[in-house]
């Protein structure tokens, strides 16, 4: 299955209307209007290997979906080149329709009037699935997506998560080796949830299909993706493995020592930083970008000083990733 | 890239309606009543008269009552089913009709040719009641039915490229309402639903005859009762192909314009 994802320099300017405030302001944004260029994409290059799950991730306004929205071909770059299992998305969107598929977060592709078996028998003509072929893929995504019990259920009337259950099928029953989902779980109970990291996972390691994620869900993050492109401001600022990210914006640990003498002098070690002391209760942190690891730290501080109890609290990817864009946001 | 199956699509906007039985038993109802009322409307005006305006009573009900089925043909509820360009652009779904190996156009025509035979069989049917019933006379001869088919083929062609203008209008202006509403009244009294455009002032019926209303209905409907003559038939039905060809390349060319126009909400 060739799936492969190639994006060299893809750029993205939107034209827009300042709006300028007030009655005077409106008046004259209307009969002289100002324009001004906004880069929602600046020069991002990422590869996705065939078989890989990258989360694109990256604050709000980042440029993500602008980004998928590229590669899918709804929206031609302003420059910059990408490929897509092949194909440049924005030149060849039939082509490349036939290769991906897509769910942008509670935008469904279903219709709302027709039960959930029509929505995907018109799909299927759509994508000209045949017909056998057709009902294998339900039957193994009703195995991991559990969509019988609602299949003759008109679209309407589904719940939140029965809907984007359904429209993960829909995006995958014409077996495309690419997927792009603009965050597919976002308002999902933590069971559904669950569901859908199940059968991601299984496209993956089992389809070897090739997926695109955005999501602010760091525990999908790390149940899922192994590499993460982060960007801000359209510009990407980070292209590295979870491991990677944690090294590089990971170091939030804090150490937290009780002394045996409530009177040692207590100061800074070499990295560390010393954030407060309340008598005997002291607390340490990282200073700097050469701090240790929280390993490190810990082992520094017994040895330093006499302690009776020491914890230390490390950074979950949530604290990481809130470090990465107050970075991102800085540079 | 040829997508073999993919006229089943046609089936969208019907499928919906038969899985709404309420909405079927409105439909059902609302054009008897339109019917029943409309006739009674013209017979009413009739009834110390026996021609006006060149056209007698049963030709006058005739026209009318056609003109009521046929507006049938394009009167499905997509609203309520979602399925409106006007929704697809709000709510941002329109991405998947991009996403797809059936261009937005394609998918588009395929949708409004299967709403226009599902109104179409809701339109036969009720001919065929109204016509076992008396209502409305039949066509003289069956060169005039064949002319008054072809014609009403034609105006419902012109039919669908006035409404796809409204509908893409929303790639610009993301809503179409007030476009809508004018579309209605300005289709409804300019192609002769209200009442024949023989009964209109002479600069009206002339101002009409610039835009592609008169081409929907009136044309087709003015045949089928005897108004124009099979001898002009020609020439109105060259008009009419005129409307599609150029409302076809009108529209071709918004389509281009409009897959430049599908940026999204959000990041």
């Amino acid at each position: 299955m060739i799936g492969n994802i190639e994006v060299r320099g893809l750029t993205r300017t939107f034209h827009t209307t300042v709006r300028r405030p007030g009655f005077a302001g409106a008046l004259r944004s209307l009969v002289n209007p100002e324009r001004v260029a906004k880069h929602a994409v600046s020069d991002i290059t990422f590869d996705v290997a065939a078989g890989e799950l990258l989360a694109l991730l990256g604050p709000n306004g980042a440029g993500k979906s602008t980004t998928i929205k590229m590669l899918t071909g709804i929206l031609t770059p302003t420059s910059g080149e990408a490929r897509v299992a092949g194909v440049v998305p924005y030149r060849e969107r039939e082509r490349n329709a036939r290769n991906i598929g897509a769910v942008f977060g509670q935008r469904t592709q279903l219709w709302w009037d027709l039960p959930v078996r029509e929505s995907f028998a018109i799909l299927r003509d759509i994508y000209d699935v045949p017909e056998a072929e057709h009902a294998a893929r339900l039957r193994e995504f009703d195995e991991l997506l559990g969509l019988s019990s609602f299949s003759d259920t008109r679209v309407r009337h589904l719940s939140l998560g029965q809907r984007v259950r359904c429209d993960l099928a829909a995006a995958l029953l014409h077996d495309p080796p690419v997927v792009f989902l603009d965050e597919p779980t976002i308002g999902m109970d933590v069971v559904v949830k669950e569901q859908v990291r199940e059968f991601l996972r299984h496209q993956v390691a089992e389809r070897g299909r090739t997926v695109l994620l955005t999501t602010h869900d760091m525990t999908e993050v790390e149940r899922l993706a192994e590499r993460v492109v982060l960007v801000n401001h359209g510009r990407l600022v980070l292209d590295g493995t979870l491991d990677e990210i944690r090294r590089t914006f990971g170091s939030t640990w804090q150490v937290r020592a009780t002394l045996a003498d409530p009177h040692t002098p207590v100061g800074p070690l070499p990295g560390i930083a010393l954030i407060r002391r309340d008598g005997p209760q002291v607390v340490f942190g990282p200073d700097g970008p050469a701090a240790p690891t929280v390993h490190q730290a810990l082992k520094q501080v017994i040895e330093r000083y006499e302690v009776t109890g020491v914890a230390v609290d490390e950074a979950d990817l949530e604290d990481v990733m809130r470090t990465a864009y107050a970075q991102a946001e800085a540079v | 890239m040829a997508v073999p199956h993919a006229w089943r699509a046609a089936r969208v906007t019907p499928l919906g309606e038969l899985n709404s039985p309420p909405r079927i038993t409105a439909a059902l109802l609302r054009l008897a009543v339109q019917v029943v009322l409309v006739a009674s409307l013209w017979r009413g005006l009739y009834a110390h008269t026996g021609t006006t305006a060149g056209l007698g009573r049963d030709q006058a009900v005739t026209y009318a009552v056609l003109a009521v089925l046929a507006s049938r043909l394009r009167e499905l509820d997509q609203h309520t089913g979602r399925d409106t360009v006007q929704q697809h652009v709000h709510f941002g779904t329109i991405v998947y009709w991009y996403l797809r190996p059936l261009p937005p156009h394609r998918y588009y025509t395929l949708r409004a040719l299967g709403e226009q035979l599902y109104g179409l069989t809701w339109a036969l049917a009720g001919y065929a009641v109204c016509l076992a019933a008396g209502v409305v006379e039949p066509p003289k001869s069956a060169a005039v039915a064949g002319v008054f088919a072809l014609s009403l083929l034609l105006g419902q062609w012109v039919m669908h490229y006035v409404m796809l203008l409204t509908d893409q209008l929303c790639f610009w202006t993301l809503r179409n309402d007030v476009a809508l509403m004018i579309l209605v009244f300005a289709q409804n009294l300019l192609s002769g639903v209200y009442a024949p455009l023989w009964f209109f002032p002479d600069w009206f019926v002339t101002l009409s005859s610039f835009l592609p209303f008169q081409a929907t209905l009136s044309v087709p409907l003015s045949l089928y009762v005897g108004r124009i003559s099979l001898s002009d038939a020609g020439f109105q039905l060259a008009v009419q192909a005129g409307w599609v060809v150029a409302l076809s390349l009108l529209t071709r060319y918004l389509w281009r314009r409009a897959g430049r126009r599908v940026i999204s909400q959000g990041g």
